[in-house]
């Protein structure tokens, strides 16, 4: 049902702790604006000292797709991608795959959801996100 | 210095549009570019300078300079980028010439968009973008999944209908009818839209563009050289570039409004013309909804009054404001932008025939609203002569009662 994820050297950490089964973001120690994906500099008042730190996991669905065409080998059409806005800031914005059928009437802007976890198969190890609703809006 | 009025556009050239060219991208790039400028009579040997962008998909700048018989060439620009740098390519060039790098630069886009490389799919690696590492896992990588996720918040914002987009479809494809280069020429009504497969929810077939094997190219010189040459001069009255945010980049919350709002007071206060005296827009259009987001963005149309400018036929020949004239992306040719640049040209030298819009004097034309890859860019071209529009002061958006043009 997946594509075992590259990464990339900033990246690596953030992968490691989602095999582990723990979502983490990268929080700036100068003005602790959160940042994803991994990067050197906060873009918000441009330090270089940060830290990771574990999130809440919980967020609103910003959108999602249902895809029915197949658009890789190996994930069989229909299937759902989600992008999630993070509760810890608006802007922290991350795609990943639905806990449930692809139409699932919950299913809505805004609707909240949190991250669980599904392994992939490769090496290293790795895991992906699958949000599920926790309370729908619809 | 400003840019206004100092270059122009002096020739356009298309290649055929095809499914399958049977030709490389480099003898693409020099079929368009050898009719760009037998278009602006100007000699292969006169160009000094060269233009493309590309994402790992065509031919490199230098091989075509090379193959044009440039031996000393004054600039040229390789830029990695979709259609966001499709507009850029063209103000690079301007500016090239306004500072006097160099005398004529010849701007291409090259492609063998349906037989060799097809965006995102098969062909061809993954383009060369971190971001990709957190997509491709989930099966979401490919253009239309992306547009379709911005597409959905845009419609929820707006609480835009699917025939809201399919309006855009049959609107653009009545222009392409018009119009004997186009691809896509049978008529297309709302039933045959709605019923069109889905592609990614909430895009359908008939909202995603039409992936072609094609080139397109421009001259551009300066305007005191263009006046000189085979046709009238169409001036760069303005160019702009803007935005960089991406939904990877932190910093995009709202995915409602793109890349374009940031960069168009910039457009129109470099041009010294508003968006009330734009006559004609060709807005990229790799799928149908930008096309509204960009006439909210721009503001030429209030926003959330889109539907009721398309339904009341305001973006169609003989409207308000007719928008991809040539039938756009969708039903022209997918020539990633530069086909607008084109398009807009011809429609200022009033040769656009039987899809001319009458008196047309200002175009917008716009590159991919930055919405992929975090910059947009876009140009205002007018027609050569005494400037017959007066403000530059950002005027108030169309709404469905404005006098518009
Ligand atoms: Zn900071």
């Amino acid at each position: 049902m997946s594509v075992h994820p590259s990464m990339d050297r900033d990246s690596t950490e953030w992968w490691a702790s989602l095999a582990a089964h723990a979502l983490i973001f990268q929080r700036c120690s100068e003005c602790q604006t959160w940042r994803w994906p991994a990067r050197a500099m906060c873009h918000a008042c441009g330090a270089f000292a940060w830290r990771w730190q574990p999130a809440s996991g919980r967020g609103e669905v910003a959108s999602w797709i249902v895809n029915h065409h197949v658009f890789l080998p190996g994930v069989p059409a229909p299937y759902v991608v989600l992008n999630v806005r993070m509760a810890e800031q608006p802007d922290l914005v991350l795609p990943g795959a639905f806990e449930g059928p692809y139409d699932d009437p919950r299913l809505v802007i805004g609707a909240q959801v949190e991250a669980g976890f599904a392994d992939c198969p490769g090496d290293p190890p790795a895991a992906l996100l699958r949000w599920r609703i926790i309370q729908s809006i619809a | 210095m400003m840019l206004r009025d100092r270059t122009a556009v002096a020739g356009v050239g298309w290649t055929e549009y095809a499914k399958n060219s049977g030709v490389s991208t480099l003898t693409l790039a020099l079929r368009a570019i050898g009719s760009a400028l037998d278009d602006a009579g100007i000699r292969h040997s006169d160009v000094d300078g060269v233009a493309c962008h590309r994402v790992g998909d065509s031919v490199q700048a230098v091989l075509v300079a090379q193959a044009l018989g440039i031996k000393d060439l004054r600039y040229h620009l390789d830029m990695f980028g979709g259609g966001g740098t499709s507009h850029q390519v063209v103000a690079h060039a301007a500016m090239a010439v306004a500072t006097g790098m160099a005398e004529t630069v010849v701007c291409w886009r090259a492609v063998n968009a349906r037989s060799e490389f097809r965006m995102g799919g098969t062909g061809r690696a993954a383009p060369d973008a971190l971001e990709f590492q957190y997509q491709l896992p989930y099966g979401y990588a490919t253009p239309p999944q992306q547009y379709a996720m911005l597409a959905r918040a845009w419609m929820h914002a707006r609480d835009a209908k699917p025939e809201d987009l399919g309006r855009v479809a049959i609107a653009q494809r009545e222009h392409a009818r018009l119009s004997p280069r186009a691809m896509m020429r049978t008529p297309l009504d709302m039933d045959a839209y709605l019923a069109s497969r889905w592609i990614a929810e909430p895009l359908r077939l008939y909202d995603c563009c039409l992936e072609t094997d094609a080139a397109v190219a421009v001259v551009v010189t300066s305007a005191e050289r263009a006046r000189d040459l085979a046709q009238p001069p169409v001036l760069i009255a303005g160019a702009a570039t803007g935005g960089g945010h991406t939904l990877f980049s932190n910093g995009r919350a709202d995915a409602t409004v793109s890349a374009a709002a940031e960069l168009a007071p910039r457009l129109y206060a470099a041009a010294g013309i508003g968006p009330r005296e734009v006559d004609v827009a060709q807005l990229y259009d790799a799928f149908t909804f930008l096309v509204p987001l960009q006439l909210e963005d721009y503001g030429l149309v209030e926003r959330g009054e889109t539907g009721g400018f398309y339904a009341d036929g305001h973006a169609s020949l003989g409207g308000l404001l007719p928008v991809n004239t040539h039938g756009g992306h969708l039903s022209e040719g997918y020539v990633h932008g530069l086909n607008h640049v084109a398009e807009a040209v011809t429609q200022l030298r009033g040769a656009a025939g039987a899809r001319q819009v009458a008196g047309a004097e200002v175009a917008l034309t716009t590159g991919q609203p930055g919405y992929v890859g975090g910059t947009c860019s876009a140009l205002i071209l007018r027609r050569d002569g005494d400037p017959v529009h007066s403000s530059g002061q950002a005027t108030a958006p169309m709404g469905n009662e404005g006098n518009g043009a």
